[in-house]
């Protein structure tokens, strides 16, 4: 039977990731996953919308959690910073009983919604790990993604409470995952940490070094490629990597995709593609 | 050439004493003298006139009893026939133990009787410790070069050493050597003859005699016997008796002595004040960085007790007001070095390490200063895996220790180190201290904690049935060695930040009690809770920032000085000056992100929260301009627009004209527009790619997003909770 999900696509699948939402929708497919997009919801604001004003996001939060309850389903996201921000304003609106009376005065009063909290939100990651398992995920296999992988987490998703039964500091569910997709998953000291893409446009200075140093660490452990569950933190891996490699002096040249990619290309979609990737490792190394 | 006689004399139970007597013989061969080497029950006292030069190595036995060998010749040289020994030269290396009270007397009863006998002492008696190598060297080297010098070595008056005798004494040197490392009992040297430790306080409010008061409390665990001293009307000069002095003094005005301390300056400084060689000391001076002459006071009496020839024992502590957590770690260091000195006024600088292990074991349980105790639940042993991080500053070179050993589950994870330390690598370094001093925090598998209150069982997750420990030092910090790391940097960026109080002035309520300032308690319970972190040191290093934005303050000193921001207390113009320095680029808005810092749980909630306090503020300040507020700005306004992110809004309206150019030839803009060679995907992304390019091509964003359903909604909830968008 189909796992059912509200689907949150995160929030740049729609413009400066669009190779996550492409591999999505296949991949859940595959590990038979019904996907219910949420209509109308926001962005979970990535903590920014927080610098400015704390109860708006956490009011904006209310309003997808509302919309996840009224269709009777959990969240789940591709994205470690959605479902890092999600987890968070849920946690506080649970935890807070004077909270989430205020918050759903204003819900309702703006948008007639309301919301209990009684929902879940979930990588895409744990819903694979916990709920399909990994036995499953293997025998659907159709591509071995037989490279030395670095799966990068970020330290959005990497909350109690927030990453199913994974530790938060030494988690394993992306390396159990790469190694059932017939990867050699590499142990790295980074993976957990900020690459710092609330700073991006900011402190372009010190993300570089963040993004550097990463990549540096990712590859000075022999990975010939990292994997990343956060679409944010992949978009900077990827798109910043050669500023941030002259910036530093360090070589981070590097194929970084995203985790719906990985997944979709070891499920048999987009066979093109990984050709291309493995082009990308054996040949440019980028 | 005629020569004359000269003696190589050793009394030896375990045999080091003959070993070095063979070792002298050598040495004095190569300087072209012919000595005779003899144990001391081979020559009777009466064989002794007949030798001009005459070298004594003796040990010390029991309670100060002469070895086996010496016995009978001590006994007949205190008889009614003792010789005079009159043109007669010698010199005495004593071997001993510091750790028992008679330290070397065996030598130092030779040392004396020889004199008493008439003899000329070529040189100063040597008393060695079980480390004697160099120090007897030194004092072979030194005998046999005078005697050289003189042209009194000669040859000797008895009967020829028999063949093969130095090589067999060579051959028993192992054993004895063994035997004398035993004895080098850390206990013995803690607890044996004068222990005392003199505190002298000067001080003017208090906080120095108080410090003095704590240090002399936690000297006990180091052997030591505080006696706490008010400088005023101290004696001066009894210090020269003494081997170890410890210096609290605060400073004054413009770097004057506190009120107690001035007469024993003055006379410290006058040509009445004795030397003070053989006396070991400390400073730890306590001031306040808003004076121009901080911690002078602490600075004088630095110099002046090295100008009278005291050993400094440990670089003097400069302390700003807030003087707790330095002083406290400054005594951690100092004590030990402190205890490390003997009744004999030597340095046993070897076995600093050990009596810091020896004084952090004496701590025991989960006591509490009210006396309540915690029950300590035990586990059955587990498997772990212990990979420690390691540094050598000697050759910079970096790697990692693994240990896989059998522990009980509820043992601390400081205790693994402990029995690392102690069990299997000497040489492995790591702060110790008590379970909550956070200066001895490290990092677990990415997780910052205070090794002491964390459990092996509880730290990691058992996976295989084995726990795997990740140990390394705090990030963020220069690391000195393996797992130590320097705080200074922090504390050097603490004290830049001014953090000390500037009150305004306040009317004052009225109370039973009389007029009095008085604070609203869920205020004062908010300002505590901003600051209630365990350790400033795992704060700071909680953000992943810190590591690579050089000047950025870090969370701790943000954190701390936000508190001192929202204290009703604080005056107007240090509200600004908090603000300004907040709003630098080495403030809040230099934390890339808060989620690093979140997710620590080291770190309460209410102090990210107050992070984020501090950086809303920050940047309602600036008008939400510059790069980071224009970067929060039009990211929420994009999502009141269609209730999704507009990437191209946010790239141009941020990072503006220049850096988009530079963005376009930094290689940035190429490769988000080719893209599609990495994905694979497709070229153009829908109609747009193809009439507004770039925008999508490859990786670019669209410039306009379709609106989410019931985009009212949105706008309604924006409307009623923050009308600025």
């Amino acid at each position: 039977m189909a796992l059912k999900y509200a689907y949150h696509p995160g929030n740049i699948a729609h413009s400066s990731a669009t190779e996550v939402s492409q591999t999505m929708d296949p991949t859940a497919r595959s590990l038979g996953i019904d996907l219910y997009p949420m209509n109308g919801a926001t962005s979970c604001g990535a903590g920014i919308i927080r610098q400015a004003n704390d109860l708006l996001q956490v009011t904006l939060n209310a309003r997808n959690f509302a919309i996840a309850e009224s269709m009777g389903m959990d969240i789940i996201t591709p994205c470690a910073a959605t479902a890092g921000n999600l987890n968070e304003d849920l946690s506080r609106l649970r935890r807070d009983p004077l909270l989430l009376e205020k918050t759903n005065e204003v819900l309702e009063r703006t948008t007639g919604l309301t919301m209990t909290g009684d929902l879940g939100v979930h990588h895409l990651l744990h819903v694979i790990v916990d709920e399909i398992g990994l036995d499953n995920v293997s025998q659907k296999v159709r591509n071995r993604i037989d490279f030395p992988i670095a799966g990068f987490y970020g330290p959005n998703m990497q909350q109690e409470g927030a990453c199913g039964d994974d530790d938060v500091f030494d988690p394993q569910y992306l390396e159990m995952l790469i190694r059932a997709l017939g990867g050699e998953p590499i142990l790295w000291e980074s993976r957990t940490q900020s690459v710092g893409v609330p700073g991006l446009f900011s402190e372009e200075a010190t993300v570089l070094r963040q993004i550097a140093s990463t990549i540096g660490d990712a590859k000075s452990e022999g990975a010939a490629m990292i994997v990343s569950a956060c679409t944010l933190s992949h978009t900077a891996l990827d798109v910043y990597q050669g500023k941030a490699g002259r910036a530093t002096g360090i070589s981070t040249n590097i194929p970084v995709i995203h985790l719906t990619e990985m997944l979709a290309f070891a499920m048999g979609h987009y066979n093109n593609r990984l050709a291309q990737l493995r082009t990308r490792i054996a040949v440019i190394g980028d | 050439m005629s020569a004359s006689p000269m003696l190589i004399l050793f009394g030896s139970e375990s045999g080091n004493s003959e070993d070095l007597a063979t070792i002298a013989e050598k040495k004095a061969k190569s300087l072209g003298l012919t000595p005779s080497v003899k144990g001391m029950d081979e020559v009777e006292v009466g064989d002794l006139p007949g030798f001009q030069n005459i070298l004594i190595f003796c040990s010390t036995w029991g309670e100060g009893e002469m070895p086996d060998n010496a016995i009978d010749l001590w006994e007949a040289a205190n008889g009614d026939s003792a010789p005079s020994l009159s043109g007669c030269n010698f010199a005495v290396c004593a071997l001993g133990d510091t750790s028992y009270e008679f330290f070397c007397q065996s030598g130092k009863d030779w040392d004396g009787w020889f004199e008493k006998q008439g003899a000329t002492r070529l040189l100063d008696r040597v008393d060695c410790d079980v480390e004697y190598d160099d120090p007897a060297a030194e004092f072979t080297t030194n005998a046999l070069a005078l005697i050289a010098a003189s042209g009194t070595g000669g040859a000797t008056s008895l009967e020829e050493e028999q063949p093969g005798e130095a090589a067999e004494k060579t051959a028993d040197a192992p054993e004895e050597t063994a035997a004398e490392a035993d004895s080098g009992d850390l206990e013995g040297l803690l607890s044996s003859g004068d222990r005392s430790l003199i505190l002298l306080f000067g001080s003017q409010s208090g906080n120095s005699e108080g410090l003095a008061a704590k240090i002399s409390k936690d000297a006990k665990s180091y052997g030591l016997e505080g006696e706490v001293h008010d400088m005023d009307g101290f004696d001066f000069n009894s210090l020269s008796g003494k081997k170890r002095v410890l210096i609290v003094c605060s400073t004054w005005g413009e770097g004057e002595m506190p009120d107690n301390a001035e007469d024993l300056w003055q006379f410290s400084i006058s040509d009445s004040a004795s030397r003070l060689d053989g006396v070991y000391f400390g400073i730890c001076a306590l001031g306040d960085t808003s004076y121009e002459f901080f911690c002078q006071s602490g600075k004088d009496w630095d110099g002046q007790f090295e100008k009278l020839g005291a050993t400094r024992i440990i670089e003097r502590l400069d302390c700003d007001v807030d003087y707790d957590s330095p002083a406290a770690e400054w005594i951690l260091d100092a004590l030990p070095a402190l205890a490390a000195v003997d009744s004999t006024g030597h340095f046993h600088e070897d076995m600093v390490d050990a009596i810091k292990m020896y004084a952090s074991g004496a701590s025991t349980g989960a006591e509490g200063e009210d006396g309540f105790s915690m029950p300590e639940v035990k586990s059955e042993p587990v498997q772990a895996s212990v990979t420690v991080f390691r540094y050598d500053p000697e050759t910079s070179s970096t790697g990692t220790d693994t240990w896989l050993c059998s522990l009980p589950g509820h043992m601390s994870v400081m205790d693994v180190l402990r029995t690392l330390k102690t069990s299997q690598d000497g040489t492995l370094t790591f702060r110790d201290g008590s379970p909550d001093d956070s200066n001895t925090a490290v990092s677990i598998n990415g997780r910052l904690v205070l090794p002491g209150l964390c459990r092996l069982d509880s730290v990691a997750p058992m996976r295989d049935g084995a726990i795997s420990l990740r140990i390394e030092p705090l990030p963020g910090f220069e690391v000195i060695r393996d797992l130590a790391v320097d705080p200074w940097s922090l504390e050097r960026k603490r004290e830049s930040s001014k953090p000390w109080m500037v009150a305004a002035t306040r009317e004052g309520a009225h109370t039973p009690q009389g007029v009095m300032g008085t604070m609203d308690p869920a205020i004062a319970t908010r300002l505590h809770s901003m600051r209630d972190f365990c350790s400033q040191n795992i704060l700071h290093s909680s953000s992943d920032a810190v590591p690579h934005a050089n000047g950025y303050l870090g969370p701790a000193v943000i954190a701390s000085t936000w508190s001192r921001r929202s204290d009703p207390r604080t005056s107007p113009s240090k509200v600004e000056e908090i603000d300004t320095m907040l709003s630098s680029s080495n403030g809040i808005k230099a934390e890339t992100d808060l989620a690093s810092i979140n997710r620590q749980s080291s770190v309460p909630k209410a102090v990210s929260e107050s992070l984020l306090d501090a950086k809303n503020s920050v940047l309602t300040g600036d008008g939400f301009n510059g790069k980071h507020g224009k970067h929060v700005w039009w990211y929420t306004w994009t999502v009141k627009s269609s209730g999704m992110v507009n990437d191209t809004v946010i790239y141009r309206q941020a990072l503006g004209p220049f850096a988009l150019l530079g963005n376009l030839f930094s290689g940035v803009t190429a490769r988000m527009v080719l893209g599609f060679t990495r994905t694979g995907g497709n070229v153009f992304n829908g109609m747009l790619g193809m009439v507004a390019p770039p925008a999508g091509i490859g990786k670019m964003p669209k410039q306009l997003n379709s609106s989410v359903d019931n985009h009212h909604e949105v706008v309604a909830i924006f409307n009623e909770m923050d009308g600025r968008f």
